[in-house]
């Protein structure tokens, strides 16, 4: 279409004549697009959490004495199997399946997880099923009053032992 | 053959793909970009959010003074409250146990939380502000008359679920000052026992125990009432109050847009653009049409006094919105929300003090529970209710303090409104009541005879007496709506600045003891 | 139009201003932001680079505990490294419990879930447990060790003394003190510490362990700095040694409110007397309800506690407390009890080994002997030394460790006063359910009575009832001669008040009689066998009839 920019409009059809570099409107509605924008960006900081309401990922826990080697001992309320080995050191290994989370089971062979069926030896290795990696190792330490900490948070190479 | 096919159709995907932009934005404003009065029209007709407004508007509607854009002060704070309300809802948990705990992370961990908590509370009290003030303003300019007497209504239990909103939110923090606060807002609602009491119904009809049992679920202020605070105000009070707005803008448009004095195209300045005769052409949309259902044939009408909503209205109201958001967030800057000490049933707050906005019920219900809390307040709301059913005159529609009377009848109203007030309170601070004079006063009397219904009546007096002199329904309106705002303002200053503990008179927060 | 669009372009500017402001408040200017980022340059650049500006907490769900503390303490959080000596940024003293299995708030009070400095520490208004100050943070052990065991005061300071005689802290430290010699050599490990020792237990050997290095010494700190010492000192020593548990002060200032009677009066988990307000949770005070009108300084609940210690009743108005005349040392010690009277509920697992024992196994958190029952319970009334007592304003408080008392006193009257008290007046009931002592410790208390006194009850052949007499002369010979003191009604005065149902259903005839036949020497109670300057003497038949007046307040409502 094009309008006759010159001439007074003579119905509602003609387009009006609006000053097309109308600096002041522009810049108004600009600014206030931009107020909207940085609001928007305020807005969506709010749902990312900065703290996670989650207890400390260091727990500690009294492992048995007796604990025969390759007896997985579990802590309760804890995703972490501990054992010892022959020497009597110690070392913890997730139960959190690298596939896609679930709870793996402890058998005496070592892990089985009930979701998608991925299996694992007894250090963690991937036997079978779609698991990418093998599980995870946490950092064991001894306190001194003989118990022992271990630290979700930290993950050490596979086979590290402590003790 | 069928490579030969394929081809163009590939070529023709590309095509569409490239298209694409062009295409979505052609179906997105389907009357091309709004450049003349006609596809402006379209585009506000053609979209969902603007097409609560009629397409053009009235030069004086476009006026500061009109309305000084109140309404829309309200709409802007509830919106921002809406949006700063959901947002909270990501973090918000209404259990007693943990609704504190959660406030106190939002104040002190949830990024941009505390920000966004104050903006919720500013906003909050813009909107009581605002909705007052706008129904001030519709009542001064005589606007709720013929044929907006509904919309009038419709305002007035918006003004009420304004309150609801605000008043179910004081609850959730669940600290001193909400439980104390809700404490209170509950016993207010079980006050009309004051009077089944009186006249030993109460065994048989217990309209203030049921209204506590509803509100609260129980008999304290526990978890059930907090739940019940919260599917109410993040649900049912923001759900209703949308209908009812979308009925109370859907009113605006049918009623005529807003209301102005009838010789308003004679008073506004004349027009910078030469104006375009009343449709010269054919009716094409649906509102040619109903300007034929209103009486007005094409072509026969005198210029119109309008412009197009796109853009002068809409400069207006984002200008308002923006300024409503600009308020909020200074105020959010300055000023923290409070957030006392975790809820303690066991520690009263003294004074435990109800929000602002009912400070003024406060101080009446300490006069008389049912009076103050149900009494009055239901007196008021029936005779705002029935104004523009009983003013049926003409004079003065869209003028400022239009009527008989005017401007000066509303300054000697204030006068009369303020000093009333004042005197009654300050003779019942110095010399007590009727419990004090005869401690075996039986408690009816007091329910009829204390200051709140005292008030009342002189208020109800004084404007009878300026209907007579004026011989106007208006004057006497006037009056007592004007007596009714100084009183509700002199009541919530008396019980926000000077009740301190025990609700005793001090001059000054600075004197309560203890402190 | 033009001013509809300036209004929309103003308030628009104005708006991306504002929001500007609340991104560099939210972002750059908040304390444990710019706390990190100093943190940050004081750390080597490797370290520093892998260190990041965030939000830190340590959250124990068992205590209810969301501690972000360690979000500007940076040096105390998980993993991170402390930067020793600095006032914000170091690591924490060594304690007996790791703060990241217990979080902070739950020993030192304030605000966990702050984040701002007057937030946390709890000095802003709204907030009721502010942190406890610098000098009183061990007091934050009585949070969790509610009945913490202690023993006798005296003992304590014998014990203390003992250490300081054999300059034990030469080798060993003590509460960071001393250990400043190496035994061995100045190269070799330092003796253990001894802040926790009762806590962490000792060999029972250990003084021959030490004689026996000595022994074997050539030269050096071994063969010339140990003594040999006798059992008694052992014993103090070794009571000493017990009561380290790792909570300095605590332990020394729950013996000082033991030794002051304060629990004569007050009631602390359950046990004590019921005239003055249970002080469980004195400790958990709110400043913000605390009366601070005319008191000079801040207002803090320590201020408010050592005033009030001061003058109880210019802190409290109409205070029935007496005015004690404690000196500055013990004003901050019972301050530092009351601060530790904090008790937070939480579950049993996580209960100390005291709490457990004294609220599930029924021990004492007092050592059960006759000295620290009767200064515990006792002494604020009676007198340290059972002397009995006056403070300003108040009416006598009977002497009880009078002889002349405790040779008429049977022992079943001395039990009975105990258990049940003097209803209506000041003295308790110490019963099991009213004031909580046992049966075993009241036995105790009057055998240490007894120890006070030095005297045995005579024996006495008749009934209790034994007096037949007429009351009603009795009723005058009464107004003459007992009633300026003990009351017309018997309702007492600078004497015992004599019409207490407890007094007249356990006191015999032959008490009775001989009271006021042999006074009481040392009190204001005159012998009537003798005339004295106010009056007459009287004879044995005419106390008998004074005896059968005071027996018909039984009868008689």
């Amino acid at each position: 279409m094009t309008h006759p920019e010159s001439t007074q409009p003579t119905s509602r059809l003609d387009p009006e004549r609006v000053p097309r570099r109308d600096f002041l409107g522009l810049a108004a509605l600009w600014s206030s697009l931009a107020a909207g924008f940085v609001a928007l960006l305020g807005i969506l900081r709010l749902p990312k959490a900065a703290v996670l309401p989650a207890p400390s990922r260091k727990f500690r826990v009294e492992v048995p004495e007796s604990l025969a080697p390759g007896v997985p001992f579990e802590p309760a309320g804890r995703n972490v199997t501990l054992f010892r080995d022959q020497q009597g050191s110690v070392y913890a290994i997730s139960k959190v399946c690298t596939h896609l989370g679930c709870i793996v089971r402890t058998d005496p062979a070592g892990f089985h997880c009930p979701c998608h069926g991925s299996n694992f030896d007894s250090l963690g290795e991937v036997l079978k099923g779609p698991a990418p990696a093998p599980l995870a190792w946490f950092a064991v330490q001894r306190a001194s009053d003989g118990t022992w900490i271990v630290n979700e948070g930290q993950t050490v190479p596979q086979g590290t032992k402590e003790g | 053959m069928a490579t030969a096919e394929c081809r163009p159709a590939l070529a023709r995907f590309w095509a569409n793909l490239k298209a694409v932009p062009a295409l979505f934005r052609a179906s997105a404003f389907r009357a091309g970009s709004p450049v003349s009065d006609r596809s402006r029209s379209s585009f506000v007709f053609g979209n969902v959010f603007l097409h609560l407004h009629s397409v053009r508007v009235h030069r004086w509607t476009l006026r500061w003074a009109t309305t000084w854009g109140l309404g829309l002060i309200t709409l802007a704070a509830f919106l921002i409250a809406l949006l700063t309300g959901i947002l909270l809802m990501f973090y918000y948990k209404p259990y007693p146990a943990v609704a504190y705990d959660s406030i106190k992370d939002i104040h002190f961990v949830v990024p941009t939380g505390r920000f966004i908590r104050n903006i919720h509370r500013w906003s909050a009290n813009l909107m009581v502000v605002a909705v007052i003030l706008h129904m001030a303003r519709v009542f001064y300019t005589a606007s709720y008359r013929r044929p907006r007497e509904f919309n009038w209504v419709v305002g007035m239990v918006l003004l009420v679920l304004t309150l609801g909103l605000s008043f179910t939110g004081y609850l959730l923090p669940w600290d001193q000052l909400a439980y104390w606060a809700i404490t209170i807002g509950a016993n207010i609602a079980q006050s009309p026992r004051e009077v089944t009491d009186a006249l030993g119904l109460t065994a048989w009809f217990d309209l203030g125990g049921l209204q506590k049992l509803l509100l609260l679920g129980s008999d304290e202020v526990g978890e059930e009432a907090l739940i019940r605070f919260y599917l109410l105000h993040v649900m049912i009070l923001p759900i209703a109050l949308l209908m009812l707005l979308a009925v109370h803008f859907w009113r605006i448009r049918k009623d005529g847009g807003l209301a102005r004095p009838e010789d308003a195209d004679g008073r506004l300045p004349a027009p910078a653009r030469r104006l375009f005769p009343v449709f010269t052409q054919l009716p094409q949309k649906t509102y040619h049409l109903a300007a034929l259902v209103r009486g007005r044939t094409p072509a026969m009408g005198p210029p119109e006094n309008t412009l197009p909503s796109l853009p002068h209205l809409f400069y207006a109201e984002a200008g308002v919105l923006m300024l409503s958001v600009f308020i909020c967030l200074l105020l959010a800057l300055l000023s923290d929300a409070p957030l006392k000490e975790l809820a303690n049933p066991a520690v009263p707050e003294n004074p435990a003090k109800a929000p602002w906005y009912f400070l003024g019920l406060q101080e009446l219900v300490s006069h008389s529970a049912f009076m103050g809390g149900v009494g009055i307040p239901a007196l008021v709301m029936i005779g705002l209710g029935l104004i523009p059913f009983l003013d049926r005159e003409e004079r003065g529609t869209g003028d400022w303090f239009g009527g008989p009377g005017g401007a000066s009848l509303v300054v000697r109203a204030t006068a009369f409104g303020l000093g009333a007030c004042i005197l009654l309170e300050a003779f019942t601070i110095r010399f007590g009541w009727l419990r004090q004079w005869w401690p075996e006063v039986p408690q009816l009397a007091i329910t009829v005879a204390n200051p709140g219904t005292l008030l009342a009546l002189a208020y109800a007096w004084y404007s009878l007496w300026v209907m007579r002199r004026f011989d106007s329904t208006r004057a006497g309106a006037l009056a007592l709506f004007t007596c009714f705002l100084c009183g509700f303002v002199v009541l919530t200053v008396i019980g926000y600045h000077f009740r301190g503990p025990n609700w005793d008179f001090y001059w000054s927060p600075s004197q309560w003891p203890g402190h | 139009m033009k001013r509809r669009k300036h209004l929309l372009l103003w308030t628009s500017l104005g708006t991306l201003v504002l929001l500007g402001w609340a991104i560099y408040e939210e972002h750059f200017s908040q304390e444990w932001r710019l706390l990190q980022d100093q943190y940050r340059m004081r750390l080597e650049p490797a370290a520093a680079r892998s260190f990041a500006v965030q939000l830190r907490q340590i959250v124990v769900p068992a205590l209810n505990t969301t501690d972000r503390c360690v979000s500007c303490h940076v040096g105390m959080a998980a993993g991170e490294t402390p930067i020793e000596g600095h006032p914000v940024f170091g690591s924490h003293p060594p304690v007996a419990h790791d703060p990241s299995e217990f979080g902070c708030t739950v020993c030192h009070g304030g605000q966990g879930r702050a984040t701002r400095i007057a937030d946390a520490h709890g000095t802003a208004p709204f907030w009721p447990q502010p942190m406890l100050p610098r000098g009183f943070a061990y007091a934050g052990c009585g949070s969790c060790h509610t009945h913490l065991a202690v023993t006798n005061l005296d003992q304590l300071e014998r014990g203390r003394s003992l250490v300081e005689r054999f300059d034990c802290l030469r080798c060993h430290e003590l509460e960071g003190r001393g250990g400043t010699t190496r035994p061995f050599q100045a190269t070799g490990p330092p003796a253990p510490d001894l802040s926790a020792v009762g806590a962490r237990g000792f060999s029972p050997g250990w003084h021959d362990q030490h004689l026996e290095r000595s022994r074997d010494a050539a030269d050096g700190y071994w063969k010339d700095s140990i003594t040999v010492l006798d059992v008694g000192q052992r014993r103090d020593l070794e009571t000493f040694l017990r009561s380290r548990a790792g909570a300095p002060g605590l332990v020394e200032s729950k013996a000082l409110f033991h030794s002051q009677g304060c629990r004569g009066c007050h009631k602390v988990n359950a046990v004590g007397g019921d005239d003055g307000p249970d002080l469980s949770l004195a400790g958990q005070k709110d400043p913000a309800l605390l009366d601070f009108s005319g008191l000079p300084g801040e207002r803090s609940l320590p201020e408010w506690l050592r005033e009030h210690f001061r003058a109880p009743a210019k802190v409290v108005a109409g205070s029935q407390m007496p005015y004690l005349g404690l000196d500055d040392e013990q004003i901050e010690g019972l301050t530092f009890y009351m601060l530790s009277l904090r008790r937070t509920s939480f579950p049993e697992a996580y209960w100390p080994p005291d709490r457990v024992r004294a609220q599930l196994l029924g021990e004492r958190d007092f050592s059960a002997d006759g000295a620290t029952l009767y200064g515990t319970f006792c002494a604020a009334c009676h007198g340290p030394r059972g002397q009995g007592m006056r403070y300003p304003g108040t009416s006598a408080f009977p002497a009880v460790a009078n002889p002349d008392f405790l040779e008429l006193a049977s022992d079943e009257f001395l039990l009975t006063a105990i258990r049940r008290g003097r209803p209506g007046r000041r003295m308790p009931a110490w019963g099991e359910t009213e004031g909580g002592l046992t049966e075993t410790e009241i036995l105790t208390l009057a055998s240490y009575l007894r120890r006070l006194g030095g005297r045995e009850p005579e024996p006495d052949g008749q009934p209790a009832r034994w007096v037949r007499a007429e009351a009603e002369s009795g009723g005058a010979l009464y107004a003459q001669n007992c009633a300026s003191c003990h009351g017309v009604e018997g309702q007492g005065g600078e004497g015992t008040a004599l019409r207490n149902p407890v007094l007249l259903e356990s006191a015999s005839d032959t008490y009775l009689t001989e009271t006021i036949w042999r006074g009481r020497r040392g009190t204001t109670m005159p012998a009537f066998s003798e005339a004295s300057t106010i009056h007459r003497s009287l004879t044995r038949p005419e106390i008998e009839s004074i005896v059968a007046f005071i027996r018909s307040w039984e009868t008689r409502p």
